[in-house]
């Protein structure tokens, strides 16, 4: 048994709590989890979040041990965790004119599935919606809070399956609860954070939690720890808002802040529509020193990380928390300079900067475009939506068994279902005449990275039939006969030129182009192609050393080949091959 | 569907080109009787062979569509299963058409664009609701699924591809030449459909 040690408001040592910041050094991610040691790195780096402390996994495994009771002592501690985070902010938890909510999340070192969702809002009823109300001056805000409070509680603690987040009030809420489970969501603060708290332990043991564990081979008695932070409000005062920085532009990758703060919002969380986004600047005009405080953050995130960050900040009256810095997404273009830019600024290696970019980002690049001018003047026969970009030509066919028959068809369906894939997986593009962005034709379309448009309209079949017609899916056009297409050169970037130059050094395949000897013996893909039958890949002969045909430049292709042990790769593009072969050697490592 | 010969030529409206083990992984029909009726379908022109897996042919459709109202009568006059498919349908059906969108696409700066899969904590919790998305529709459809042993297989290998993602094998979740998560499910729908003789909504 570990001993007890006397409890004091400061935090030094408790049994079942971390509370970051309040003792030297690094907390172990066994102990308190992943996403609480992320928290406790941006405090370490000098930067303000809204105050939180942990319940470790020694209580998970308590809670256990004990028949899933809340361990002794548990909730004396978890009321001077709550003590701590109201002296910090100057707010009351369940009670005071200014009140005090909190977040509950589950957090492993090791991320399982099946964990508990993030709890926000706890802490609210019907008096403090009424505080909050008041203290906001925003009514509407204070019921849709305490609105999707219930709903969360009665799904992730009360384990209803109604579809409660679509129903329109508290009330309501609380009706459905009590209709399936039987159970009252509770109005007391207190209650809310132990029923909580239980729910995130046992969640670590909820049937998919285990079926993945078994799977796996990880021990079934890993639990989990509980992060309990206190929620910052963007819309408190004309002092108070909500936003997201780039530390670098996702769009072209260039190193300079980017991003939008919705003044008086309260983030993505209560999403009311009432607020109007603006530019950064707007910031920078209005609280000069916040602005300042935001961009000094930024840089340091992006240094510590050593990558581009995304990060949500709330101005909370005029004082800035920062809430959540991760790896920001961007374009190909962006994620081709960046990685450039990080060698350059010597945050990364080459090694490490070739991993940074993958085969289908390059690819993007690469695409064959139509210039304006020729778009202008060619015919347009179809428009729909853009579901997976790219530019095809082809004759157009109507049947899956037409496209496996007519290399290089274009398929067009009224609309796609399980038995087309057949011909998806053939044709070189596919149009449909119904369905938007989440179709069955879009979403395989961009599983097969096959140019993909659809809903272009009732007769679109019997327009295209038999034609030839180019299909612009970047653009979510069909134009009539064959419109030149314009590819952007991999030689004439500079950036993929020194991305190919470090590549072709770390590669385990030497790439040539298709015109290039090889060294024998050969094996040519597109010789063999026609009597396949569309899927999966020809067997490559043993003993062969290099591989042609345009099947080799993808993913699948360049893997089979490296596995089969060929050392050159013929290919139209190199460092998307080069990428793909630097990949899989990593992972086979 | 309890006859074997009209069950696999259901089966390959749901997946085709199919070869017999693919049959099996659908139907969970004995090999022996799945190559019976293979071969059954061969002789009447109601499928084709081609190196080793088998296409359904026009012929084989109409067959189908004569025999779904008879065989499902029961079931499409059960109000609770009809229920059951309404409510699949409006809801978790296209919650996870939207989430495979989400898991394709991201959106950076408004502007949708093909995930690069470079945010693992993005990807982790789609499929974290994908794995709620399951549970539901176990839930929902359990009135089918009580009824009807072919839907309950695609619950059961649904799961099986969420635990294939779950694992870091990310091509479970949309990938089209593997029994990805989508693949499975749009499988799992279009048995749904022509079950209750409806038509796809998108």
């Amino acid at each position: 048994m570990s001993t007890t040690v006397p409890l004091s408001p400061s935090g030094a040592s408790f049994r079942w709590l971390y509370v970051p910041g309040a003792e030297p050094g690094e907390p172990s991610r066994e102990l308190i989890g992943g996403k609480a040691w992320s928290l406790w790195r941006m405090r370490s780096l000098g930067l303000r979040v809204p105050p939180a402390f942990v319940v470790t996994t020694r209580a998970c495994a308590a809670y256990f041990t004990g028949g899933r009771v809340l361990p002794d002592g548990l909730d004396r501690e978890l009321a001077w965790g709550i003590r701590l985070l109201e002296g910090e902010l100057g707010r009351v938890f369940g009670n005071g004119d200014r009140p005090l909510l909190i977040s509950v999340r589950s957090g492993a070192a090791i991320s399982m599935p099946g964990m508990m969702d993030t709890l926000l809002n706890l802490g609210i009823n019907d008096e403090v919606e009424g505080r909050l109300a008041a203290e906001t001056g925003d009514p509407v805000f204070a019921a849709e809070v305490h609105r999707r409070f219930c709903a969360s509680y009665g799904r992730l603690v009360l384990g209803c399956t109604a579809e409660l987040d679509e129903l329109g009030s508290v009330q309501e809420v609380r009706a459905a609860v009590r209709e399936e489970t039987g159970e009252e969501i509770p109005a007391d603060p207190w209650e809310q954070l132990h029923a909580a708290v239980a729910a995130v332990f046992s969640s670590s043991r909820s049937r998919r939690a285990m079926a993945y564990r078994r799977h796996y081979g990880i021990p079934d008695d890993l639990g989990t720890a509980v992060t309990v932070q206190a929620m910052v409000f963007g819309n408190l005062d004309d002092h108070s808002g909500t936003g997201v920085l780039f530390s670098r532009d996702p769009l072209t990758g260039e190193h300079r802040p980017y991003g939008e703060y919705l003044p008086r919002g309260q983030g993505e969380e209560v999403v009311s529509g009432r607020v109007t986004p603006e530019p950064l600047e707007y910031l920078a005009e209005r609280e000069p020193a916040v602005y300042a405080e935001l961009l000094d953050a930024a840089e340091r995130l992006d240094a510590a990380g050593r990558d581009a960050q995304d990060i949500e900040f709330t101005v909370q009256s005029g004082v800035l928390y920062l809430l959540q810095s991760r790896a920001a997404k961007r374009t190909p273009r962006a994620a081709v300079r960046i990685a450039v830019a990080l060698v350059d600024e010597g945050r990364i290696t080459p090694e490490e900067a070739v991993r940074r970019v993958n085969a289908d980002q390059v690819r993007a690049l690469l695409h064959p475009q139509i210039r304006p001018e020729d778009a202008e003047r060619a015919e347009v026969l179809a428009t729909g939506i853009p579901a997976c970009p790219g530019l095809a030509t082809g004759v157009v066919v109507t049947t899956p068994e037409e496209a496996q028959r007519t290399p290089g068809a274009i398929l067009v369906r009224r609309a796609t279902s399980p038995d087309d894939v057949h011909g998806m997986i053939a044709a070189a593009a596919v149009v449909t005449e119904q369905g938007g962005a989440t179709s069955h034709a879009a979403v395989v379309s961009r599983a097969l990275n096959t140019p993909c448009v659809v809903g272009c309209g009732d007769g679109t079949i019997a327009a295209l039939a038999g034609r030839t017609v180019t299909v612009d899916a970047t653009a979510g056009r069909v134009y009539a006969g064959e419109v030149a297409a314009s590819v952007p050169g991999e030689d004439t970037d500079p950036d993929l030129i020194r991305l190919t130059e470090w590549a072709a050094r770390l590669a385990p395949v030497r790439v040539i182009a298709p015109t290039d000897p090889g060294e024998p013996p050969e094996f040519d893909a597109d010789q063999a192609a026609l009597e396949e039958l569309g899927e999966g890949l020809p067997p490559i002969p043993p003993g062969t050393r290099t591989v042609r045909g345009a099947l080799f430049s993808s993913d699948e292709g360049v893997r089979a080949a490296l596995d089969a042990g060929v050392t050159v790769i013929a290919a139209a593009h190199r460092l998307p091959v080069l990428l793909t072969a630097i990949a899989h050697a990593g992972g086979r490592s | 569907m309890d006859d074997p010969y009209l069950l696999t030529l259901h089966a390959l409206t749901l997946r085709q080109p199919a070869t017999a083990e693919q049959i099996n992984g659908i139907t969970g029909l004995p090999a022996a009787e799945i190559e019976t009726a293979l071969d059954k379908a061969v002789g009447q022109k109601e499928a084709l062979a081609a190196r080793g897996a088998y296409l359904i042919t026009p012929a084989g459709r109409q067959r189908l569509d004569g025999a779904y109202p008879v065989v499902y009568a029961a079931l499409r006059a059960d109000p609770r299963a009809t229920a059951a498919m309404d409510r699949f349908e409006a809801g978790v059906n296209k919650q996870v058409l939207t989430l495979i969108t989400e898991w394709q696409t991201v959106e950076v700066d408004g502007r949708r664009m093909p995930n690069d899969h470079s945010d693992p904590d993005y990807d982790a919790a789609i499929i974290d609701r994908l794995g709620t998305a399951h549970e539901r529709a176990a839930d929902v459809l359990a009135p089918i699924t009580a009824a009807d042993g072919v839907a309950d297989r695609f619950i059961e290998r649904l799961g099986a591809a969420l635990v294939r993602a779950e694992g870091g094998e990310i091509e479970y979740v949309s990938g089209a030449r593997v029994d990805s998560f989508h693949t499975v499910w749009f499988q799992m729908h279009e048995h749904l459909l022509r079950m209750f003789g409806r038509e796809r909504p998108e």
